[in-house]
Parts: structure tokens; sequence; C-alpha cells
């Protein structure tokens, strides 16, 4: 099992369009990532709802694991996931 | 815990017999609502529209939550819900939409309305007989949290 910790960067927290392009991204994944917050229940991360009860704010410190295997894809995934959720996905442009 | 969802839902901001051309037309009717009932100056509608735009608020369980954008928050009188059922269903985007949930909130009062309503939606028969309730009580009643479990 592979774990990474973050804190939240996106200004409105982790809901609307900071939650969708993270849940898009954890749907993609090869593996099944869980995230974390303290106190509520781990939630699946390509889940929009599970995602949206964990209700984290900006700075809100958030676990993501996996189960890792031998091509290192949970370890990949968590990385990955880590990344967009340490940055301020309310400030960029994108295509949803 | 957060205030609970029913505090802020006036019972004459729940409504029933929706019927939209499209989402962008049920969006404006849901902002009307949360208009009449005082949450907000009518500005915030097009800024719901905007978010909408944007990312789709549909999460899940024929349910869609639109509320305004960062920019919005200024707009906001308080704090409020309003429910609208469209028993026809909306194409929103793509998926299948029967209860809007609009949602007025300053600061990041949005995040714990968010979290307290994903976790009732992420109960199948709950999310089921909300978007089949057919009154107020009804709807009241589903989103009035269980007792908490811990």
């Amino acid at each position: 099992m592979v774990q990474r910790t973050v804190t939240v960067g996106s200004a409105s927290g982790l809901h609307a369009r900071p939650a969708a392009i993270f849940v898009k991204a954890a749907a993609a994944q090869p593996v099944r990532v869980r995230a974390i917050v303290d106190g509520k229940k781990p939630a699946n991360a390509a889940s929009m709802l599970a995602v949206l009860a964990l209700g984290a704010t900006q700075g809100t410190t958030v676990t993501l694991e996996a189960d890792d295997d031998a091509a290192g894809a949970g370890r990949q995934a968590v990385d990955e996931l880590a990344q967009l959720l340490a940055r301020d996905l309310d400030a960029e442009p994108g295509d949803g | 815990m957060a205030e609970l969802l029913t505090d802020l839902l006036a019972p004459s901001s729940i409504r029933f017999g929706g019927q939209a051309a499209d989402w962008e037309e049920a969006v404006r009717q849901v902002g009307e609502v949360l208009v009449e009932s005082g949450a907000v100056a009518p500005g915030y509608v097009d800024l719901m529209l905007e978010r909408e735009r944007s990312v789709s608020t549909f999460v899940g369980e024929g349910v869609a939550i639109p509320h305004g954008t960062l920019a919005a928050r200024d707009l906001v009188l308080h704090d409020a819900l309003c429910v609208v059922q469209y028993p026809r269903g909306l194409d929103w985007h793509g998926d299948d939409v029967r209860t809007c949930i609009g949602i007025a909130a300053a600061g990041d009062g949005h995040v714990p309305i968010l979290a307290a309503l994903a976790e009732i939606l992420m109960e199948p028969d709950r999310a089921d007989a909300l978007r089949r309730a057919e009154s107020v009580e009804e709807v009241l009643a589903l989103l009035t949290p269980d007792e908490e479990p811990t």
C-alpha cells in the first residue's frame, strides 16, 4: 500500500470544478484510490458523491492511498492525484 | 457539524412539477426561487449559469446542485437552499436529472452543505425517494440526517 498526504490547494475547496477534475483523473487510474480525511469515512476517489462528502476546503489535509503492484501503478496514481489536489484548480483554465 | 440542511430550506422554496426545456432554463428557474426567497441578489442567477457552463454541477443519483461561481459570493444575502423537482427529467450535459438543489452560500459555507448533501445521496434508497418526493414534508424528512453513527 502506498500513501501520500497533501493539503487541498484549490481556493473553493474540493467541490465543483476542482472535484470534477480530481474525480475524472481518479477514475482514469488503473487502480482504485481512496481519499481519507480525518473524521470522515474513506472515500472512493473516483466517486463524486464520496469526494464531496469529505467536505474538504482549501488547506484540508487529505491522505491518498492505493494498493501498489510490481509495476508501481498505485504509487504513480497516488502521486499524480496528490499533485492535482495540491494545485489551485480554480485558478487554472481548462476544458472541464 | 454543519448546520442542518433543513434549517436552510424554507418550505416555500421547495417546488414540484418543474418543467424546463433544458438545463439552462432549469438553472434560471432554480435561481429565481433563490431570488424570490430573498437569499440572493438577482445577479446571482447569471453566475449560476456561468458555473454550470464551466463545469456540470451534476453530482450523481439524478441530482444537480446549481450554485454561483466564487465571484457570486458577494451576491449572497443569506445562506439558503431550494429544491425544484423535474419529474420528467432533464438532459443535464448528458446526465438525467430529476432533482435540482440550488445553493446560495457565502464564504466557505457551500462545502459543509455539499458534504451533508452528498452523505445523504450516498444512501441509494434515500436518493431514490428524494427523486420521487412529491410533498414538502417528504423532502424535508429525506434531507434530515439520521442520528450520527458515532
